[in-house]
């Protein structure tokens, strides 16, 4: 082992089965103080596995060498399934409790932690408060409180807004200058571009350096072909302001329109109330005062509008109860007496009906999210709602979600996406964009109308 | 902090996104969880007469999670749910004329219930680990501790899939859960998807406490601010 070494790794390996392939074969790394490492691959590719195997928290057997005398801290992916305590300060303090750590030394460090991460809230502030942003930096700190030399991140981008990222990234710069080793796992690496010291690309299961970022993921625009614009009114709403029953405010709007065949972005921060909208857009939000809009027509109402209105959730895996892929998408389509021929040439558009047996809690995190999305496009729906449908997609599955979603448009469905920014390599119609609490560009220019 | 029996905020000091636990001393904890067990078991014991009397201590628990701004709906969906399952129950089953027996043992499940939901509004997670860690080992206190802190995300999970699944076509709303065909679905669509986000949180939520040191050590201390 190097003498600067934190942790080392020397062809480690790993498999889930002896029939499958290893999701990691002779993994080669070294972690020294100061480095931040950037690591890329596929969704499914074993990114987060070599991140639990640096953390110590993968308890399946490796094989190889595993060196550390470093104190590891990793944050995961979504950090709303890592909160464990209900109030700020109670949750960083979680790690000095387990290290029975004076009660009287807790509160200093807990504060220094909470600085260190720029999360300037009260330690009694309800962790349920905070936005997504905060929730992940309050998980940075309650790693940071213990002072770890080694700190992993998994896929910081998908959770945060660019606000969130920038924020993010100066705390790093910070923590490397301190002589932090740093890791980061990501499908967007450029946004760390300005202060990663090792790049490496991680594809089936061998972990080989890349000599920049640009060797690893190239820029790829999307361009869904122009649909025709059949101009029927699908979505349409006066002024109002969308406010919850007690009284909090989210955003007021001029107005909203969404015609048939246009795919619009509803882009803002974290906690602008992107998710708020779609669900009152469906019919599924009890707690907010009623706001005149208008879906086909009539008011919204969960389950009133049969086929014809869906929307994909956040973490759409959660949708999925069959045993059978097949019988997840046939589903639906029972239900509103549909043809169930659609399921098999969906699979087939898909290129997944060597699946269509399996089970669907078997797929892989891309593929769950594709049959999540595939069960409501077969429906054919005239208004589609997503809800950050690209978040932990590599670029082969945003290409082939994006090449859905383009042939729905020409189709004539009215697509409404939700992002926490904007998505330059999509070419959308139009942008909803929620700034200082007001919802802009959500009706059409009466010219535009024509 | 830690010398003081009880803190109490009003209102004002809350703020509209900020709740406080009024009890955040450890001896004033147990006392609660001892009054808890106490009238939760005795909703069980006793005697029907001596319910009225329940039925007050509960009214004043129920004003002061109110007062703490705990939310009552919960509480009243359990209850109708409760109700109509047991009186279909009791008619399918006994007779009409026992369905009184019916509602009150569904009246006592409430009584049982509503000291729980108070000492939710009340003590701090953390503050219930820390005094069950008197009397149970470090691990069963810290998942005591998370259950209940799961509730709210596990009532919000429950309504988000309910949402998906209704938009998805699944007959489970109120007008077609009428029909004893369709409860079979409810399971189906609404239960087995629950229990799956379940499992993979308790494993997530696993990760999340040992990569914080948590079951390294026989002693823990406890945040007290």
């Amino acid at each position: 082992m190097g003498t600067s070494a934190l942790v080392e790794l020397k062809q480690v390996g790993l498999a889930y089965s002896s029939r499958q392939d290893a999701v990691l074969d002779g993994v080669d790394l070294a972690l020294r103080a100061g480095e931040c490492h950037l690591i890329t691959g596929a969704t499914g590719s074993g990114k987060s596995t070599l991140l639990g195997i640096i953390a110590g928290v993968v308890s399946r057997p490796i094989t190889g060498e595993l060196y550390t005398q470093a104190v590891v801290g990793m944050v995961m992916q979504d950090p709303q399934v890592q909160i464990l305590r209900q109030t700020v300060g109670a949750e960083i303090a979680f790690v000095l409790e387990n290290m029975a750590v004076e009660p009287s030394k807790m509160l200093v460090r807990v504060q220094h932690a909470l600085r260190a991460v720029g999360l300037w809230v009260s330690l009694e502030t309800p962790v349920d408060s905070l936005s997504l942003g905060q929730k992940y930096r309050l998980m940075l700190a309650a790693q940071l409180v213990c002072e770890p030399d080694v700190l992993l991140l998994d896929e910081p981008w998908a959770q945060l807004d660019d606000l969130g990222v920038v924020e993010l990234s100066a705390v790093l710069k910070s923590l490397l200058a301190r002589g932090i080793a740093i890791v980061i796992v990501e499908h967007q690496p450029q946004a760390f571009a300005d202060f990663y010291s090792h790049c490496w690309h991680l594809h089936q299961g061998q972990l080989s350096k890349q000599a920049s970022l640009f060797a690893v993921s190239q820029p790829k625009r999307y361009r869904p072909v122009q649909c025709a614009k059949q101009r029927q009114l699908l979505i349409e709403a006066p002024a109002f302001s969308l406010q919850f029953t007690d009284g909090n405010c989210l955003f007021k709007c001029a107005g909203l329109q969404l015609f048939s065949g246009e795919l619009v972005t509803l882009v803002g921060s974290n906690g602008a109330g992107k998710s708020t909208l779609l669900k009152t857009l469906l019919g599924a939000q009890a707690d907010i005062v009623q706001v005149p809009i208008k879906v086909l027509g009539k008011r919204p109402k969960l389950g009133g509008f049969g086929q014809q209105l869906m929307m994909l959730f956040q973490r759409p895996s959660r949708q999925l109860f069959e045993t059978t892929v097949l019988q997840e998408l046939c589903f639906s389509l029972k239900r509103f007496n549909l043809p169930l021929e659609r399921a098999t040439s969906m699979l087939q558009r898909l290129g997944l009906s060597h699946l269509s047996e399996h089970s669907p809690h078997t797929l892989s995190y891309g593929q769950q999210h594709l049959i999540a999305i595939a069960s409501l496009l077969c429906l054919q729906p005239k208004i589609l709602l997503l809800d950050d449908p690209f978040a932990g997609l590599d670029d082969d599955y945003c290409q082939q979600v994006v090449a859905l979603l383009n042939e729905e448009q020409q189709r004539g469905c009215g697509i409404v996406l939700a992002s926490h920014r904007a998505l330059p390599q999509l070419q959308v119609d139009r942008q909803w964009q929620i700034q200082a609490q007001y919802l802009s560009g959500g009706q059409l220019e009466v010219d535009q109308v024509g | 902090m830690a010398n003081k029996a009880l803190r109490f905020t009003s209102r004002a000091q809350r703020g509209s996104s900020k709740r406080y636990f009024v009890i955040d001393d450890p001896s004033w904890c147990a006392a609660a969880l001892l009054l808890v067990l106490t009238l939760s078991s005795s909703a069980f014991f006793i005697d029907q007469t001596q319910l009225v009397y329940l039925c007050v201590v509960d009214g004043m628990l129920l004003l002061h999670g109110c007062y703490l701004r705990g939310k009552l709906m919960s509480l009243i969906k359990l209850f109708v749910v409760q109700l109509l399952v047991t009186c279909c129950l009791y008619l399918l089953m006994q007779q009409s004329d026992r369905m009184l027996e019916g509602v009150l043992a569904v009246c006592r499940l409430l009584l049982a219930a509503i000291p729980g939901w108070w000492l939710a509004m009340s003590c701090s997670p953390e503050r219930i680990a820390e005094v069950l860690n008197w009397v149970m080992p470090v691990k069963w206190a810290f998942v005591v501790a998370a259950s209940i802190s799961l509730l709210p995300f596990f009532s919000r999970e429950i309504q988000e899939i309910y949402a998906i699944q209704r938009m998805r076509g699944a007959n489970i709303s109120a007008k077609a859960l009428r029909n004893p065909r369709h409860w079979p679905e409810l399971v189906h669509c609404i239960l087995v998807p629950l229990l799956i986000q379940l499992l993979k949180l308790a494993k997530q939520m696993a990760n999340a406490a040992k990569l914080r040191q948590f079951d390294q050590r026989q002693k823990t201390t406890f945040w007290r601010y």
